[in-house]
């Protein structure tokens, strides 16, 4: 990049800061959670060779900085270890993200991680990798954000880093271990100018590329010829997830240990998570599930089936403060469910839970 | 014991433990898991010149009786090893049951069967199952002779397997303790 360029970006960076530091935000506004689960933002879907790859975990380097990224990949899969803390239902990361956040087209971590920090028009406010990752706590996790900084929020990123580092490296054959970073490094991410990145990729890259690297979110399917419809996705359920999922959306526990994910009910995502959006949940369904298949619903069933899971109780959305309608009014102007009157019980009327 | 359940027991054992090369271990297997079997031999989904006709002698209340009599008889406890405990595994037949192979979309066997493969629901329990039962399964899978599987999942797992995984997980689930 030559330096007018580099300039440029520069000032552009600013300004997107400068613009957020000075936009007028109430008290009462600072003190409410922040939406932090906006709508992915799909890449085109793309041939499997562009995909990036992380090297093995095996190549995880000793010391501090790789005990961050393994801490991080154990979490990742086993993130009922932080439950009654941080985790207020049965999920782990890995049931929505699969193959430990490495599959593309699933959420990869390698590309979510060069897409932050990303300014948002909705709560006016530039978010950090750390800050999205709270929302994933908060929201799809039902549970407690850890606090920004703490060691699970670094090893979360710093496992994200490593994995698109590594991939990127490979990618552009750049030799040697990845860089390590200091934890204020880590969770800010990687969508910044003045990010550390081997200068090859830099020339290869820009960041704005970098930033929607191909797999990156749930590729976006087409809308359905017919209206969605929960009645239908019932019996798509029936044939094609119950027996993972359970036949009221329980999911599979064995032996104490959460196996198969629950898919709504007081031990799934809440209302808050994106998961709770028809569309989300469409596009997630028709790429990876059943699971480790995909691709065998068609469009119509997967936004069917979507609209079937999302059309039952979940836990409340952590912004509700009493007031189902104008939280709806407020948050929930997308496909989905919240507030809507299901057989005689108003969606979102369910108590937040304690934890 | 179930009178229904008695002649089962002359392959299977009395407390459904198995009688290695003969019957397979039914103590651990779910209620729901074992019913769904025999109706699945029933409707020649599953094949298999022994259970075949026997699972037709099992009819109407029989089929339950004799799944929950099964299903809950003592099976010798496994020490759970979850995903998570361990970042990467020298082992690549460890790596293929914790971590699975991605790259030809084989996802870790213990997502589906539970940690340690302990089983549940309609997911069956490998931990402790006889080794060569469970290498007959993967590959009736692989040939289309066990069949049931809701979208293939399985059968499309199995078939990506390589004789030598198959031998090796057999092994592996077998001596699972």
């Amino acid at each position: 990049m030559n330096f007018l360029k580099k300039v440029l970006v520069a000032f552009a960076w600013l300004t997107v800061v400068f613009a957020a530091l000075f936009s007028y935000v109430s008290l009462a506004q600072a003190t409410e959670l922040q939406d932090k689960q906006a709508e992915l933002t799909s890449v085109p879907k793309s041939a499997a060779g562009e995909y990036l790859k992380p090297r093995s975990l095996a190549s995880i380097p000793e010391g501090e900085f790789g005990d961050k990224v393994r801490l991080g990949y154990k979490l990742f899969v086993d993130t009922q270890q932080l439950k009654d803390k941080q985790v207020g239902n049965e999920l782990n990361c890995s049931n929505c993200h699969m193959n430990a956040g490495q599959q593309a087209n699933a959420s990869p971590l390698w590309a979510a991680y060069f897409a932050y920090p990303a300014y948002r028009k909705k709560n006016d406010k530039v978010n950090s990798y750390e800050e999205r990752l709270q929302g994933c706590f908060t929201y799809s996790m039902n549970g407690i954000a850890p606090g920004k900084g703490s060691p699970e929020l670094v090893a979360l990123s710093a496992y994200s880093y490593w994995l698109g580092m590594s991939g990127l490296m490979d990618k552009y054959q750049v030799a040697g271990a990845v860089p390590e970073l200091s934890d204020e490094e880590l969770v800010k991410g990687g969508k910044r100018a003045d990010f550390p990145v081997p200068e090859v990729i830099k020339q290869a890259l820009t960041v704005e590329q970098r930033a929607k690297l191909p797999g990156k979110g749930f590729p976006s399917i087409d809308k359905p010829k017919l209206a969605y419809s929960p009645e239908r996705g019932k019996v798509v359920y029936g044939a094609h997830c119950q027996t993972c999922h359970g036949d009221n959306g329980q999911g599979v526990e064995m032996k104490g240990v959460d196996s198969l994910p629950p898919l709504w009910g007081e031990n799934s995502f809440n209302w808050g998570a994106g998961m709770h959006r028809v569309n989300t949940a469409a596009y997630f369904i028709y790429e990876n599930m059943p699971f480790a298949k995909g691709f065998q619903l068609s469009n119509q069933e997967a936004w069917d089936v979507a609209a079937y899971i999302n059309y039952h109780q979940r836990p409340q959305d952590p912004r509700f403060k009493g007031d189902v309608q104008g939280l709806k009014d407020k948050y929930h102007k997308h496909q989905g469910y919240y507030g809507e009157e299901v057989s005689g019980s108003v969606l979102g009327s369910e108590k937040s839970k304690e934890n | 014991m179930p009178a229904s359940a008695q002649l089962c027991a002359g392959c299977h054992g009395l407390q459904g433990q198995g009688i290695d090369p003969v019957g397979p271990r039914l103590a651990g297997l779910s209620a729901e898991y074992i019913q769904q079997q025999i109706k699945l031999f029933q409707t020649g989904q599953r094949q298999n010149p022994t259970m075949g006709p026997m699972a037709m002698t099992v009819q109407g209340e029989a089929i339950e009786q004799v799944s929950k009599y099964f299903s809950s008889q003592d099976v010798a406890d496994v020490s759970t090893h979850v995903r998570g405990e361990k970042v990467s595994y020298d082992d690549p037949t460890e790596r293929l049951v914790y971590q699975g192979d991605w790259e030809r979309i084989i996802p870790a066997c213990v997502t589906c069967h539970g940690p340690s493969g302990i089983g549940g629901g309609q997911f069956p329990r490998l931990a402790g199952q006889q080794a060569n039962y469970l290498k007959a399964q993967l590959l009736a899978w692989q040939t289309g002779s066990r069949k049931g599987d809701i979208d293939g999942i399985m059968g499309d797992i199995a078939a990506k397997l390589t004789a030598s995984e198959i031998d090796a997980l057999s092994q592996y689930f077998s001596t699972l303790e």
